[in-house]
C-alpha cells in the first residue's frame, strides 16, 4: 500500500484540501459517541462533486477505505474513523441555493448545517420540517445518511419525506442524479430512498433538493404531569383528536432533575411527577383547550399542566426535553434508541421497566423519547466509580435482552440514530436473514471494493 | 397594600420583526404577541410581594384595544387578583400612557406601582419615570432587587460602576430590570380560574381629557442590509483594502 503524505495527495489529488496533522485526525476521526480512539490517516475536504468522485476513484485504485463525515453529531459511531481510513468531510461544500417559491424547495450542498437550512427557509417565509437538538452542528448530508427524525416527525415526517432530489457518488465512483426534484416519477426503483439512511455505506451524498413547508401557524406548548406511563397512549389519542399536534414528547422525572442540575433551571412544576408529556400544537381557542384539559384531568391521565404564554416560554419548556441529552453526556450514558408501533408503547414500557429493574438494579436508568412516533430513548448512566469498559460490557449483555423484547414487538433496535458501529452486532434483531443478504448484495453493487464506511451497518 | 402593575402587549421577543413594505409600521399579522418581558418580571415581583404577605391585592393594567385582554388574562392566570383594560385604539406614546396611568393610580391608591423598565417594541424607557413625576412620588428604575419594609422600599440597581442601593418612601414607582426574577409558567387550571376573575374596561377618554399624541411617526424602514464580504489573499491585501476605503 502507498504511504499517504502530502506528496501523495499533491500528486494524485491536486486541488483537494488535505489535512494530516494530528489535531485534525483526532477531531475528524470521531463522532458524538467517542466510541473508538480516532486514527484516520488523512482528512480530505472536497469542494465539489467531481472532487468527491476523484477521491473515490483514487481510493479504489490504491485500496483505501473512506469515512464520509458530516457534522459528527451521529450517535452510532457511523462517522468514526479508527483504522487508517481517509475521512471525507463535506464541510467545505456548503453552498445554499435560493428558495424556489413555486415548488417550495431549496437546493443545498451536503455540508450545509441543518440550522442554516432552517434559517434560509424561514427567511423566505417557509419552513424546514426537521429539527432536533444537534441541528446547530449536524449537516444535511449526515441527516440524509441517517434519515434523521427529531421533534416534529409527527407533523412533517423524517428526513426521508423532505428529500426531493439528490446528487451522490457511489463507491464505484459513479455520479448519480436521483429523482431530479420531481414530485411524480413512476419509473421503477427509487434509488434515492435506498441512499437515505444508508449511513455512508453506498454512496457519498453531495447535494440535495429539499422540500419546504408553509410557515407554521402560531403554536403553543403544554407541559403535562403524567403520573402513570400506562395512560400515555390514551392521552396521546385524545390530544391528537382535540388539537393539531406537531410534537408529542415524553420524559421521566429523573431526566428533568438532570436538566435542572445541569442548566440551572427551576423545577417546572411545584411537585414532581413520575413522567412528563410535552405537547406542541397549533394554537387552539381557550375554551377548547381548557375543556380538553379538564377531561384529561378527570380521566386521571394527567395531574397538572403548564401552557406557554409566549414563544420565550415555549422555548423554556422545550429546554426540559431538548437539554436532556447534553445534561447526561458527562455520565457517559449507554444509549438505546428503540421504536415500536405507537400502540405497542405501553406494553414495551412495562416489559422494559421490569427488565431494567431486574438487570440494572444499581444503575440509574433514564427514559425519554419521541413517543408520538413510538420512539423511546433508554439511557443507562455509568456510576461514577465504575470503569467505562466494565460498564459497557455489562450494558451490552443486557442489550440482548432489551432487543429480544423489541423483536417480540417487531420493533426497531435503532429508531433514528442509525446502526453504525454501535448497533451493528444486533442488526438481526430488526432485519431478517433474507433482508440482510439483499442489503449485502446491494452494497456490493454500489461499492464493489467495499471502500465506503467498512465495518459500519452490515 | 395594593400593587398596581402596568403591562404592555408587544410582538414576542423571539419573533424577527418585519417592516411592512409600505413603511407604515411593523407587520403583526399572524405574529405572536405576548406580555413585554420586563413587565412580566414586574408582575412576577408583585405576585411574590403578595405571596410574602407584603401586599394584599395585585391589579394588572394594560392600555390598548380588546386584544390586550389576552395579556391581561395571562396576568390573571399568573395570579393577579383583577385586571383593568384602558380602552383605546391609538398607539400610546409614553407621556399619554403616563398621564392615563396617573389618573388610574390616583383612583386606586396603590402602595407600589411596578412597570418594566422599557417596552421591547419602542424601547423608550420613559413611562415609569414620567408617571412618578406626574404623580409626585419617588421612583427607582431598573430594579435588580426590591426589599419592602413598612413604608419604605430598598431597591438595588445594576449600574455601570456596580450596584446602587436606593431607599425610597412608599408609595413609589419602581421599574424592573431583567435580573430581578424569573417569571413563573402559567398552569392550565389557573387559566380556567382566571376566567372568573374581574376584568374591568375603562375608556382612555375617561382618564385623560386630551389623549392626543404629540409625536407623529413619519415612516418605518428596516436597517440597511449588510453588504457582501470580500475575501482577501493575505494581510497585505487586507491592509490595501482597508486603506483604499479610508479605514486605516
Ligand atoms: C444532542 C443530540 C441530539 C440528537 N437528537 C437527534 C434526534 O432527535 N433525531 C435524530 O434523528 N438524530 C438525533 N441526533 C443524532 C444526529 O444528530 C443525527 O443522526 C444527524 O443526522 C447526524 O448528522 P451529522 O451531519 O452530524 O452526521 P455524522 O455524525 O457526521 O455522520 C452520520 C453518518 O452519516 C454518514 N454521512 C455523513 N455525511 C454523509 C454524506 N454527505 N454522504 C454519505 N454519508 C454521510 C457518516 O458516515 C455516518 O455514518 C442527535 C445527536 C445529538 C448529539
Amino acid at each position: 500500500m502507498q504511504t499517504v503524505d502530502n506528496q501523495y495527495f499533491h500528486q494524485y489529488l491536486p486541488g483537494v484540501e488535505v489535512r494530516l496533522d494530528s489535531a485534525s485526525l483526532e477531531t475528524y476521526g470521531r463522532d458524538w459517541t467517542h466510541l473508538r480512539a480516532p486514527a484516520p490517516s488523512a482528512v480530505l475536504f472536497p469542494r465539489n462533486t467531481s472532487q468527491v468522485q476523484e477521491i473515490i476513484l483514487r481510493a479504489r485504485q490504491d485500496g483505501f477505505a473512506l469515512v464520509p463525515s458530516g457534522g459528527r453529531t451521529g450517535l452510532s459511531g457511523g462517522a468514526v474513523a479508527a483504522d487508517g481510513e481517509w475521512v471525507i468531510s463535506l464541510e467545505k461544500m456548503r453552498s445554499l441555493g435560493t428558495v424556489n417559491p413555486t415548488e417550495a424547495c431549496i437546493q443545498v450542498e451536503a455540508g450545509v448545517i441543518t440550522a442554516t437550512l432552517q434559517q434560509a427557509a424561514s427567511a423566505a417565509g417557509l419552513f424546514y420540517g426537521v429539527d432536533f437538538a444537534s441541528a446547530g452542528s449536524s449537516q444535511v448530508g449526515g441527516n440524509i445518511a441517517t434519515n434523521a427524525g427529531g421533534i416534529r416527525v409527527l407533523r412533517y415526517g423524517l428526513t426521508r419525506e423532505q428529500v426531493l432530489g439528490m446528487t451522490a457518488v457511489t463507491g464505484a465512483g459513479e455520479v448519480l442524479e436521483l429523482n431530479h426534484a420531481l414530485i411524480k416519477n413512476a419509473t421503477g426503483y427509487d434509488l434515492r430512498h435506498l441512499l437515505i439512511g444508508s449511513e455512508g455505506t453506498l454512496a457519498i451524498i453531495t447535494a440535495a433538493t429539499l422540500k419546504l413547508w408553509p410557515r407554521p401557524p402560531l403554536r403553543d406548548v403544554m407541559l403535562l404531569a403524567v403520573p402513570d406511563d400506562q395512560a400515555i397512549m390514551a392521552l396521546f389519542a385524545s390530544a391528537r383528536q382535540a388539537m393539531n399536534l406537531s410534537a408529542f414528547e415524553f420524559f421521566s422525572q429523573a431526566c428533568v432533575e438532570h436538566v435542572c442540575a445541569h442548566a440551572g433551571l427551576p423545577a417546572p412544576l411545584e411537585s414532581p411527577t413520575a413522567f412528563y408529556a410535552l405537547l406542541e400544537f397549533d394554537q387552539l381557542d381557550e375554551t377548547g383547550l381548557t375543556e380538553w384539559f379538564e377531561q384529561a384531568m378527570e380521566a386521571g391521565w394527567i395531574s397538572d399542566g403548564l401552557i406557554s404564554q409566549s414563544d420565550e416560554q415555549a422555548k423554556q419548556m422545550w429546554a426540559y426535553r431538548e437539554r436532556i441529552s447534553e445534561s447526561i453526556a458527562a455520565r457517559k450514558p449507554y444509549k438505546n434508541d428503540i421504536a415500536v408501533r405507537v400502540s405497542a408503547v405501553p406494553a414495551l414500557l412495562a416489559e422494559l421497566d421490569e427488565l431494567v429493574q431486574q438487570q440494572y438494579p444499581d444503575f440509574e436508568v433514564l427514559w425519554y423519547g419521541h413517543i408520538g412516533d413510538g420512539n423511546l430513548h433508554l439511557n443507562v448512566l455509568k456510576p461514577d466509580e465504575m470503569d467505562l469498559n466494565a460498564f459497557k460490557a455489562q450494558c451490552e449483555q443486557v442489550n440482548e435482552l432489551v432487543f429480544a423484547v423489541v423483536q417480540k414487538h417487531s420493533g426497531s433496535i435503532s429508531a433514528e440514530h442509525g446502526v453504525g458501529l454501535l448497533k451493528q452486532p444486533w442488526l438481526a434483531y430488526s432485519r431478517s436473514e433474507a433482508e440482510i443478504a439483499l442489503m449485502r448484495a446491494l452494497k456490493q453493487q454500489f461499492d464493489p471494493d467495499g471502500i465506503l464506511n467498512p465495518g459500519k451497518l452490515l | 397594600m395594593k400593587v398596581l402593575v402596568f403591562i404592555k402587549r408587544v410582538v414576542d421577543y423571539n419573533v424577527r420583526v418585519k417592516v411592512r413594505p409600505d413603511g407604515s409600521g411593523v407587520d403583526t399579522d399572524g405574529v405572536k404577541m405576548s406580555i413585554n418581558p420586563f413587565d412580566e418580571i414586574a408582575l412576577e415581583e408583585a405576585l411574590r410581594m403578595r405571596e410574602a404577605g407584603q401586599a394584599d391585592e395585585v391589579i394588572v393594567v394594560s392600555a390598548g384595544t380588546s386584544d390586550c385582554q389576552q395579556q391581561l388574562r395571562t396576568g390573571l392566570a399568573m395570579g393577579a387578583d383583577r385586571a383593568i383594560q384602558i380602552d383605546t385604539d391609538k398607539p400610546l406614546q409614553p407621556l399619554t400612557a403616563a398621564r392615563a396611568f396617573q389618573a388610574l393610580v390616583e383612583q386606586q391608591q396603590p402602595g407600589v406601582v411596578l412597570l418594566g423598565k422599557q417596552a421591547i417594541d419602542d424601547d423608550n424607557n420613559q413611562t415609569g419615570q414620567m408617571l412618578a413625576a406626574l404623580w409626585g412620588r419617588p421612583q427607582a428604575t431598573n430594579a435588580a432587587k426590591i426589599e419592602l419594609s413598612g413604608d419604605t422600599a430598598r431597591v438595588t440597581r445594576e449600574v455601570d460602576a456596580g450596584l446602587e442601593v436606593l431607599d425610597i418612601d412608599l408609595p413609589a414607582v419602581i421599574t424592573t430590570d431583567l435580573r430581578l426574577n424569573t417569571p413563573r409558567f402559567v398552569k392550565l387550571p389557573d387559566i380556567m380560574k382566571a376566567k372568573k376573575k374581574p376584568l374591568d374596561v375603562v375608556a382612555l377618554d375617561g382618564l385623560v381629557s386630551d389623549a392626543g399624541n404629540d409625536l407623529k411617526i413619519g415612516n418605518w424602514s428596516p436597517p440597511p442590509q449588510r453588504g457582501k464580504g470580500i475575501m482577501v489573499d493575505d494581510v497585505a491585501g487586507l491592509v490595501t483594502e482597508l486603506k483604499s476605503r479610508g479605514l486605516l
